[in-house]
């Protein structure tokens, strides 16, 4: 008996190749079926099918009708689906909890879409996916529905992104921008300008009375594009031409725009950690005490004053400020319901629309998260001012909102930017050669996106190349 | 003959099944590859050429990635190889509580990437993850430790050596308890130290199941994603992206397929030339 | 034995514990120059474990190894230029013979062309030039218990151990290849410690035999010795086949009588009934019941038993053990 174990290792010895392929083998099948999943969605995705069975519902059984959300928003808007659905609207309304992260549920959403069979009716859409989605033609237009008058009721920033090429693909539930928080306890008032900004974030800094002076999104990832987005336009510059759908990214106010950028980190103003963080990071940071700034979204507010931090009662916040002599201007952040093509019910997912993006609801989401409303009625009621105190300074950044370019190729714009200026940030390269470098990918891909017919990607109205679907 | 053929039938589902989830893919995503399949397109696939070729031939960000993708691998594989050796080899000595380390050691193993990767991530915070806390307790000042090319990079390699280190010792240690006990005395008895013992007998016993760690550790390193993902999303300034986080990008985030399906073909192509050409290598080596 | 003081090997007091679980007991014994002793006994008897103490695989708990009167108990295996015959043989699995032969050599540092010189007699030795560049995998069990043995001789051993070498051969080759192993392995200068379970296989290789049993050396003498005049019950039961009748005529007395010891005899003082007969050809084997016990004679193959057989013996054949600790009871039995 005991000589079995040399035996067997002289019989596993001599099969060695037979190991190998076998090992070669499982390992390609593996990668197979990473291969597999895009590979059958793409073969469906162009007649996406009913995720519910097709037979009507009769009228007893109600419809249920499911709606994917951020997992926060779908928290904070429990109870009034709770509410909508023991109205006996005949409705069942379920809410997909989401990931928090604005790419990853974007990844999810995708995922599903491709698939064909989307486990969901409405979709909470960010801004900036809209003309990608739209283009992939995943949406129902809801103009049937809603009619002009009713994005007049909305504050203008809240208008801005629900419309492509003459439809009406979305219904606002949020009306977020970009702010600047600022810390009450170090300063009297906000700053006015990019300038103030960093004098007085470089006296704080000087009398020791704090580490850094602003904190922003410097990651190579989508925030630093929403960042880019209000620098350059508080420097007059632009990145989106809607008219030529051009990006002008190496224009000389957007080369000082990103020197500017350059410039907080090479004068110590901002952290080099800068240019790893995302929205949390940077908002853990700040929470901490170590900045006079932050750039981040509404809830923010709600998280620091929740989180019982250093400088819980110690924060404003503001508008976001431009350069000397210019409106400064957030990034609109806004989300919204959308239809998913093929849904079996969607009336019902009107309905539900309707309910979720009504008053009642944004009121809630307020008062319990931050999110900006998007009815000008609201930012009127004095009981939601008290309840909301951010109410104020957001309808003041609803008035001049800056969209990230509405065009399907966003996402392709966005990630070579991120990753240049993030380059810029890491010190490979200054401002000049990296806008310039970023205006010249960004042609290359709007080139590539107009396909082998031509140039013809500038000419289409709204940004969107034209296609005959 | 005839076992021959019922070795065919026994082996047809298997077969089948192989066909189904490789040789299909592989075949649409060259058919996918000469297509223009992308939100221009409303997402159908319109044949143009080898335009999808001649980016990729063209795009500088796909070889910059490859080259990337490449370093990664071949570091981190043969500093997981080097380390699994050493923990194996210090888990196969009879210790005390020898059991509880073995699966301490398998922890970082068990637990999900991108779990690790923000576990990372919060650690290499600055200024308020535990590195940085340690390097002021000790004197030091905060580091952007992901805010700089090579130190991301350097812990991108670290994390993923970490994480997989368990999976190779164990897989050698596995390996190592199939050398039976007095293989080692017996050269013991002739005189040999530990070094001579490693050297002659360990090593050369190990060499399948190194050779195995090997190719599963390339194969997988080869397409890392996740961990990139999260860690640093690809950055600095893409200096950390993956081909995989390319193909990925391109499919899921621009859905561009015609040209992800290309990036993911090319991809495939390059590993199988490297594998391959590693396998034949050393399949000629052991032939003569 | 007549040999110098020291000369030889010698172990004194040596004990091996393992998690208090004592395998080897105060054991003594000396193997001299050129001596083959086999060390018997059935399995956990401790015999192994004396064999990795001498080779130092294990540490001793206590006692020590003298080899020539040098004691071994700090010297590593290496050291120690002792030669080893594992029962698995350990074949370097991934060499040829020739590598086999050859690692060791190599880690000792011995010049290409002493190595091939070396190499070239041992493989002649042992018939093994045309397997020079076979796997392991690739040989018989005869043909790898050769190639050990031949890296056992290449070692030069100062003293040659072998554990059990013949257990995974057949029981037709192991009698074959006895004769040879005793020709190769004995009459050398070296002390031979040869670990066997088969009685027959100590007889036929060894000088002395050392019976261990329980982790206690039970008695060591030549062959005949343990035969003829057993220390206790159990050397007594374990030597011989078949085995010792034990008779329990009287309280507080057992009589041992081997199966050929025992006679036909009209007028003999014990009667019996025949079960059972097994014809050996040049003997047969009687299975016989009677009022001190069942009963085993081994006898002439032709002879007519009986209806109702009695049975007699020799006086000096009488073996009398203590019933309850086993021990030999010297001086007469009960007369008859």
């Amino acid at each position: 008996m005991a000589a079995r174990p040399p035996l067997s290792s002289l019989r596993r010895w001599r099969s060695l190749p037979k190991l190998l392929t076998n090992a070669l083998l499982a390992l390609l099948s593996a990668m197979c079926l990473l291969v597999l999943l895009p590979a059958s969605g793409l073969s469906s995705s162009g007649l996406p099918s009913a995720g519910q069975s097709g037979i009507p519902a009769a009228a007893a059984e109600p419809v249920t009708i499911r709606v994917l959300m951020p997992a926060p928003l779908a928290d904070a808007v429990a109870a009034p689906v709770a509410q909508f659905n023991a109205s006996g609207a005949g409705i069942a309304l379920e809410v997909i909890r989401g990931p928090l992260d604005t790419e990853t549920i974007s990844d999810l959403a995708t995922g599903s879409l491709l698939l064909g069979e989307a486990p969901f009716d409405l979709l909470l859409v960010d801004v900036s996916w809209l003309a990608r989605y739209v283009a992939a033609g995943w949406f129902e237009p809801l103009e049937r529905w809603f009619g002009p008058e009713v994005l007049a009721a909305m504050e203008p920033g809240a208008r801005l992104g629900n419309g492509l090429d003459g439809h009406l693909w979305r219904m606002p539930l949020t009306g977020d921008t970009g702010l600047l928080y600022w810390r009450t306890d170090l300063m009297e008032r906000p700053p006015r300008d990019t300038e103030e900004l960093v004098a007085i974030s470089r006296d704080l800094q000087r009398r020791g009375r704090v580490r850094w002076g602003y904190l922003w999104q410097g990651r190579q990832y989508e925030g630093l594009s929403c960042v880019m987005v209000e620098v350059l336009h508080g420097f007059g510059a632009r990145w989106w031409n809607g008219s030529t759908a051009r990006t002008e990214l190496d224009s000389p106010e957007a080369v000082a725009a990103a020197r500017w950028l350059a410039a907080l980190l090479q004068d110590g103003v901002s952290p080099p950690a800068v240019a790893s963080y995302a929205e949390n990071d940077a908002l853990q940071s700040f929470a901490a005490g170590d900045a006079a700034f932050l750039r981040n979204w509404p809830y923010a507010w709600r998280e620091i004053e929740k989180g019982g931090g250093l400088v819980k009662g110690k924060v404003g916040v503001t508008a976001m400020v431009g350069a000397p002599g210019e409106q400064g201007g957030g990034t609109l952040g806004t989300w919204g319901l959308s239809l998913i093509k093929g849904s079996p019910h969607p009336e019902e997912a009107v309905a539900a629309i309707r309910w979720l993006t009504g008053p009642v609801v944004q009121r809630q989401l307020a008062i319990e998260q931050g999110y900006a409303p998007t009815w000008s009625t609201l930012y009127d009621d004095p009981d939601l001012q008290r309840r909301a105190p951010l109410l104020t300074v957001q309808r003041q950044a609803l008035q001049h909102p800056q969209l990230r370019p509405p065009t399907p190729a966003y996402a392709q714009l966005s990630d070579l930017l991120a990753r240049q200026v993030n380059g810029m940030l890491t010190g490979q390269g200054g401002p000049g050669p990296t806008m310039a470098a970023a205006q010249r990918q960004s042609l290359q891909v709007l080139r590539s996106l107009a396909g082998p017919a031509g140039d013809t990607a500038g000419e289409s109205a709204g940004g969107r190349p034209a296609v005959d679907r | 003959m005839k076992a021959r053929a019922a070795s065919l039938l026994l082996m047809a589902p298997a077969l089948l099944l192989l066909a189904a989830v490789f040789v299909y893919p592989l075949l649409r995503y060259g058919w996918l590859s000469f297509q223009a399949s992308s939100v221009l397109t409303g997402l159908e696939p319109v044949p143009n050429g080898g335009a999808n070729w001649g980016r990729l031939l063209d795009d500088a960000r796909f070889w910059t990635d490859a080259f990337q993708t490449l370093r990664f691998a071949v570091c981190s594989v043969a500093l997981e190889l080097a380390g699994g050796l050493g923990l194996a080899l210090l888990l196969h000595r009879p210790l005390r509580g020898r059991g509880t380390l073995r699966a301490l050691t398998l922890l970082p193993w068990a637990l999900p990437t991108t779990v690790m990767a923000l576990g990372w991530r919060w650690i290499l915070n600055d200024p308020h993850g535990p590195l940085n806390a340690a390097i002021r307790s000790l004197g030091g000042s905060s580091y952007g430790f992901l805010s700089t090319p090579a130190t991301t990079w350097f812990f991108v390699v670290l994390a993923d050596v970490w994480k997989t280190l368990p999976f190779v010792a164990l897989l050698l240690l596995a390996g190592l308890q199939t050398i039976p006990e007095d293989l080692e005395e017996a050269l013991r008895l002739e005189g040999a130290g530990r070094l001579q013992i490693l050297r002659r007998l360990t090593l050369p016993l190990l060499v399948p199941y190194l050779t195995l760690a090997l190719l599963f550790r390339l194969a997988q390193a080869l397409g890392v994603f996740d961990l990139i993902q999260v860690l640093s999303g690809g950055g600095p300034a893409g200096s950390t992206e993956s081909l995989a986080l390319y193909a990925y990008l391109n499919a899921m985030r621009f859905l561009d397929f015609g040209y992800a399906a290309t990036v993911m073909l090319a991809t495939f192509l390059l590993l199988l030339v490297l594998l391959g050409g590693g396998w034949l290598l050393w399949r000629r080596e052991r032939a003569a | 034995m007549n040999t110098a003081i020291g000369a030889g090997l010698e172990l004194r007091q040596l004990c091996r514990e393992v998690g208090g679980r004592r395998l080897l007991d105060r054991l003594d014994l000396a193997v001299a120059p050129g001596e083959c002793l086999a060390l018997l006994g059935p399995s956990g008897c401790g015999k192994s474990t004396t064999l990795r103490l001498v080779a130092g695989l294990d540490p001793a708990s206590a006692g020590q190894v003298l080899l020539d009167g040098q004691d071994l108990g700090a010297l590593s295996p290496g050291e120690r230029q002792v030669a080893m015959v594992f029962q698995s043989y350990a074949l370097y699995p991934h060499l040829s013979v020739e590598g086999n032969l050859e690692l060791g050599l190599k880690v000792r540092g011995v010049a290409g062309a002493e190595r091939q010189r070396r190499l070239g007699a041992v493989l002649e030795m042992l018939q093994l030039e045309e397997l020079r560049q076979r796997r392991p995998a690739q040989l018989s069990g005869g043909q790898r218990q050769r190639v050990a043995l031949a890296r056992a001789l290449l070692r030069q051993p100062r003293i040659m151990l072998l554990d059990e070498p013949m257990s995974n051969l057949d029981a037709q080759l192991r009698e074959e290849l006895r004769p040879e192993l005793r020709r190769l392995l004995c009459g050398r200068e070296q002390p031979v410690i040869y670990v066997t379970h088969d009685q027959q296989e100590a007889v036929g290789m060894a000088d002395r035999i050392a019976l261990l049993d329980a982790g206690r050396l039970q008695q060591v003498g030549s062959p005949r010795e343990l035969y003829a005049d057993p220390a206790n019950r159990f050397v007594a039961c374990f030597l011989g086949r078949p085995a010792i009748n034990l008779l329990a005529i009287a309280p507080g007395r057992q009589l041992g009588l081997r199966p050929e010891h025992l006679h036909l005899a009209e007028d003999g003082p014990l009667a019996a009934r025949l079960l059972r007969r097994e014809w050996w050809g040049h003997q047969q084997l009687l299975w016989l019941d009677s009022r001190w016990g069942p009963l085993r004679v081994l006898c002439d193959p032709e002879v007519t038993l009986p209806t109702e057989p009695r049975l007699g013996w020799q006086r000096q054949h009488e073996l009398w053990f203590d019933p309850l600790s086993g021990a030999r009871l010297h001086g007469q039995g009960p007369v008859w």
